[in-house]
């Protein structure tokens, strides 16, 4: 019997063919995914041991382990460190943001990878920056710095150049003396590095005659835990040693934490794929079997059991399994080594270096393909065992069944499904989103489960305008099998599904924002910086002060805490100025907060906590405070504790304001009140002066992009479900094979043939585009109705999007008819009629 | 009669010359046609029989149309086949020429009435409807028109594919075993309509058949063995072409 499967799927290589390509392109997904984030993972641990290999310890301020903010030390401590017992030199070094600003006065980075300031460290083994021969040398006097090669290169900025450079402090002009790598390579995944002198750096960063690191070279013979264990008896307490390779560990984790969520989103528009694929595979082994009826019904007329037939199809679904999956995994290194190249072209530089495939990346990938090849092939090859020896003698498949257990059923999971989502909305906590993305994931079984309902009915509508024969016949052929059209339409539905989604979700957001900037910020101008690392410094703030036309200036901090052991952001205002810029409907006035914290009411009431209770908060500064919750404050999208900023400068010294709300004064427009906060700003280029429309316009560019970027890897699900028409009508056409003869032979031309193919896809396309957008909207409408309490209060249907997906559907439709089309018009009309 | 074909008796509706078909090469060689050469005269229902293997049906296909010949040449009325390309060909069998296949006749998808008017529909052109009218009542079909095949009879469905062949007054209708999968009676009603079709309108019919019953309703029966005319017999009885039959070894 195994033999006799094997031949089946060689016999069959179109068949072989087009069910592989959903495989593959599902593995490939998730395959590409891990070999992506291993090879950086792994490039950027080489790269970081190789720089930091040569510090045995490193002595720091004592941090908690949530963060790393910065702190810093009395240089006098360098003296001790170096005369512990087994220290052979030590670096000492201070660290912070610094913006170089480009000749044109635009700032060089700064939303995506860091723009880091450094002082240069001079002892060979222990610095992480290298300036290779001919390219300069090392700063070593106040006014000199030294850049990255990589920013020196593609902004034109050459050795022996003046270049502005912004800081806290503001910006101050440098001339280059020379250009560092970092390592071996010439930048670190497309950050911006400025080296300053030691000295130098201190001024820059605020931290005169302080340190913020010391890197300690062990003697010969004295390992880094003994050194270490040494050191740390010697601090003062708030300041910790740790050895080499933990530090570079805690740098790589914290350098790659963005690498998680890369990871966790590949991996969940892989599993949109697989789960598209599924559809595929299922449809086409169901179509299979049933143009198979007669074979399988011969091999059970002469003896084979049903069993047997079952394995048979089984073994066919493993074979094209396991070929798809290996086939899947080959193309998804493929599918890294391009994305690999893509993120080096968008500035994103990569150290050079073999791809990283893990054992882990090859048995996943497997793995994934032939459970969801076994898994989708399961229940035709169940409908395969059933067939009735006597088939093979009828020339009519059997019966319908009655849809009616169908439709039933398909209602029942709809229910489960929209019970769950709303359930899932409707939460607060971690399982929200698992139980949102199971309700998604039922819901799209179910709707495919009653599809076949509407199959016939939406086939006919769909296909009354079409003309002549052809029409008519794409019509009659769309709604002959409501099943495997609305199977076929199901795989579509998906992709099409969640782009409306996030169509829909992204334009409520916009009209949420205008809203909630209205409602919320009554303020005229808002004031930050374009360096997602740097904010409004102190110094910066100084001069906002000073300006004449605007009345309230109010600062707004950010700082990450944790509260009762979980990890949590705290927004803390300043409530002398707090009520002009900002409206949380704080349950008491502002000025009453003093050194307690406000919860949002929601928060509260999930966490079943009550006012006048103790929190415990941790900070940065590793100190844990008991505060007492003051009140309750709503409408707030960003954090869900506030405190003053006084509270806040104890625990948070020296840091700068993540954004600042202003009000004009009397007599001032906003224009007037603009340029002058602009004016009063030169000294920092890199600070932003926001009229309100300004923000609204510039969160729905970012809306927009971050949209696009959505749009494009569900993309890949319309792709896949494009290869499952293909696939649907190839199979199709192979079927009507004697009807397209009798089509030809009564004088039926290849236009009209291929017209018909074209037409009976496109009206499938569009079925599953319409149940898509259909459930895209209900998905969205429920999303945005749940979230309406979190400042999301405006549903908003882009229908000009709807539109352009549904014209992307029919488009799809006609890509996918391409191949079955031609198939269809080339028979040979003899042979077409004698097909058996 | 008014509604007859406008056909003239004694004119060549379809003449095949010298024609050969070869099937494979060297020692699977098969000459299924080895210089044939006969006329079908308007007007006249030709039944063309022999055995399995004969060429027979390589004989009506590569007259309709749908297959070409190695040497030869076919005409249906002044035109030559081979010098058609799939276009004209295909333009040719929708307006000159009509089918009846054995079986898988009709397009499932289509009521009954639609696959009748097939060949006009796929033309784009507008039936005749008293034509129709006429026909729909000489094969028995009226009540049956807004059917699905696969609420149709296997004789109601040959009718159907009967009426097909000549809703677009083709020139000359070939018919491949068209009683072959039917029981006696539904096959005698189908063939009793082939006669009418011959008597009453005009047509021409070529019909291939291996059954005397089926060759008796025809004007002329041709023998075929090895890929060439044997013999002819003008109004042929069921005896007597079981007779002739029999020394042809089929």
């Amino acid at each position: 019997m195994i033999r006799t499967a094997i031949k089946g799927v060689f016999a069959h290589k179109l068949r072989l063919t087009l069910t592989a390509v959903a495989i593959v392109m599902g593995v490939a997904f998730v395959a590409g995914t891990f070999v992506l984030t291993d090879t950086i993972n792994s490039r950027f641990s080489t790269l970081f041991d190789d720089v930091y290999a040569g510090v045995d310890a490193t002595v720091r301020p004592e941090s908690s382990s949530m963060t790393n903010q910065s702190g810093s030390f009395e240089v006098e401590l360098a003296r001790t460190i170096a005369s512990v017992e087994g220290v052979d030199r030590i670096a000492t070094g201070v660290g912070g943001v610094a913006q170089i600003i480009a000749p044109n006065g635009d700032p060089i980075g700064g939303q995506g990878p860091p723009t880091i300031g450094s002082s240069w460290v001079d002892v060979p083994a222990l610095t992480a920056f290298r300036v290779d021969e001919g390219n300069g040398r090392a700063p070593v006097a106040a006014g000199e710095v030294a850049i990255d090669v990589s920013t020196s290169n593609a902004n034109d900025l050459s050795i022996g150049a003046e270049v502005k450079i912004e800081t806290a402090a503001g910006a101050e002009t440098f001339e280059i003396v020379g250009l560092v790598s970092f390592g071996s390579e010439d930048n670190l995944a497309g950050a911006t590095i400025s080296v300053f002198e030691l000295s130098e750096a201190q001024r820059l960063f605020g931290l005169e005659g302080r340190y913020s690191q010391i890197d300690v070279l062990a003697v010969d013979g004295v390992d880094p835990e003994t050194l270490t264990a040494r050191l740390q008896q010697a601090l003062p307490s708030g300041i910790e040693a740790v050895t080499g390779s933990q530090q570079t560990q805690e740098q790589f984790e914290q350098f790659t934490e963005g690498l998680g969520f890369l990871n966790t989103a590949l991996l969940a528009f892989a599993a949109v794929a697989v789960f598209v694929g599924a559809f595929i595979i299922q449809n086409t082994f169901r179509i299979v079997v049933a143009q198979r009826t007669k074979e399988l019904a011969l091999l059970r007329a002469v003896g084979a059991s049903r069993r047997q037939v079952m394995a048979m199809v089984l073994t066919e679904a493993l074979a094209v399994g396991t070929f798809a999956s290996a086939l899947g995994v080959l193309v998804g290194i493929g599918f890294a080594k391009l994305l690999k190249v893509g993120m080096d072209a968008m500035g994103f530089g990569m150290p050079d270096g073999p791809l990283t495939i893990a054992l882990r990346t090859v048995v996943v990938g497997m793995m994934v393909g032939l459970t969801v090849t076994m898994f989708s092939s399961l229940l035709p090859a169940r409908k395969a065992s059933r067939i009735a020896p006597v088939a093979a003698m009828r020339d009519t498949p059997a019966a319908r069944r009655s849809l009616k257990t169908r439709a039933l059923a398909g209602t029942g999971i709809v229910l489960a499904a929209a019970a769950a989502l709303l359930l899932g909305l409707a939460t607060d906590n971690g399982n929200a989103l698992m139980l949102v993305a199971f309700g998604s994931l039922t819901g799209f079984i179910g709707i495919s489960v009653l599809a076949p309902l509407f199959a016939r009915p939406i086939a006919n509508l769909l296909g009354k305008p079409l003309p002549g024969i052809a029409g008519r016949l794409a019509r009659g052929n769309t709604a002959r099998q409501p099943r495997r059209t609305a199977a076929t339409a199901s795989a579509l539905m998906i992709g099409i599904a969640l782009v409306a989604f996030v169509s829909i979700f992204g334009a409520s957001i916009k009209a949420s924002v205008g809203d909630t900037l209205d409602g919320a910020f009554p303020a005229d101008l808002s004031i930050r910086s374009s360096n997602f690392y740097a904010g409004v410094s102190p110094a910066a703030m100084d001069q906002l002060l000073n300006v004449d036309e605007l009345d309230t200036v109010s600062e707004f901090f950010f700082g990450e805490v944790s509260v009762e052991g979980n990890r949590a952001m705290v927004v803390a205002v300043d409530p002398a100025t707090v009520d002009a810029v900002y409206r949380p409907d704080a349950s008491i006035p502002m000025d009453d907060v003093g050194e307690g914290v406000l919860v949002r009411s929601d928060k509260l009431e999930v966490s079943g906590w009550a006012v006048g209770q103790l929190l415990t908060i941790e900070y940065p500064s590793a100190q844990t405070i008991p505060t007492e919750i003051v009140g309750t404050f709503e409408n707030q999208n960003f954090a869900e504790y506030l405190i003053t900023t006084s509270t806040y400068s104890e625990h948070f010294p020296g840091q700068s304001a993540v954004m600042v709300f202003a009000t004009l004064a009397d007599g001032f427009d906003v224009a007037e009140g603009q340029a002058a906060a602009e004016n009063a700003l030169t000294d920092f280029p890199s600070i932003d002066v926001n009229t309100q429309s300004d923000e609204i316009a510039e969160s729905e560019a970012q809306i927009d992009q971050l949209l696009g970027l959505f749009s494009a890897l569900l993309g890949l699900a319309v792709i896949i479900a494009v290869i499952g028409i293909a696939n649907t009508l190839a199979l199709s056409v192979v079927e009507r094979t004697r009807e397209i003869g009798l089509l030809r032979a009564v004088g039926m031309g290849r236009r009209q043939v291929r017209r018909m193919v074209r037409w009976e896809s496109i009206i499938t396309a569009l079925f599953g585009a319409l149940l898509g957008v259909a459930v895209g909207v209900v998905l969205g409408w429920a999303t945005v109705a749940s979230l309406a309490e979190d400042g999301l209060g405006t549903f908003a249907l882009p229908g000009v999007q709807l539109v352009v997906w549904l014209l992307v559907a029919a488009l799809a439709g006609v890509i996918a008819a391409i191949g079955p089309a031609r198939k269809a018009s080339r028979m040979r009309i003899l042979e077409a009629i004698a097909y058996e | 009669m008014a509604l007859a074909l406008a056909t003239e008796r004694n004119v060549s509706a379809a003449r095949i010359e010298d024609a050969v078909k070869i099937y494979g090469t060297g020692d699977t060689e098969v000459r299924a046609l080895d210089g044939v050469s006969v006329e079908f005269k308007t007007g006249l229902f030709t039944a063309i029989m022999g055995p399995s293997g004969s060429g027979k049906s390589t004989l009506l296909h590569t007259l309709a149309g749908l297959d070409n010949l190695d040497g030869g040449s076919v005409y249906i009325g002044d035109t030559e086949l081979g010098s058609l390309n799939d276009r004209h060909l295909t333009e040719l069998r929708r307006e000159r020429v009509g089918f009846i296949f054995q079986a898988f006749n009709l397009i499932p998808t289509l009521t009954a009435e639609e696959n009748i008017l097939l060949p006009l529909l796929i033309a784009g052109d507008r039936p005749d409807q008293e034509w129709f009218d006429l026909v729909v009542d000489t094969v028995g079909l009226k009540d049956r028109l807004h059917h699905r095949p696969t609420e149709l009879s296997g004789g109601q469905q040959q009718r159907v594919a009967a009426a097909r062949a000549l809703v677009s007054r083709p020139e000359i209708v070939f018919a491949d075993e068209p009683s072959g999968n039917l029981d006696s009676k539904a096959g005698s009603e189908l063939l009793e309509f082939m006669r009418r079709a011959v008597d009453e309108f005009g047509q021409t019919i070529v019909m291939v058949t291996h059954d005397p019953v089926a060759a008796s309703y025809a004007d002329r029966a041709l023998f075929l063995a090895d890929g060439k005319v044997v013999d002819h017999m003008w109004s042929p009885t069921a005896a007597s072409v079981l007779e002739r039959m029999k020394t042809l070894g089929a």
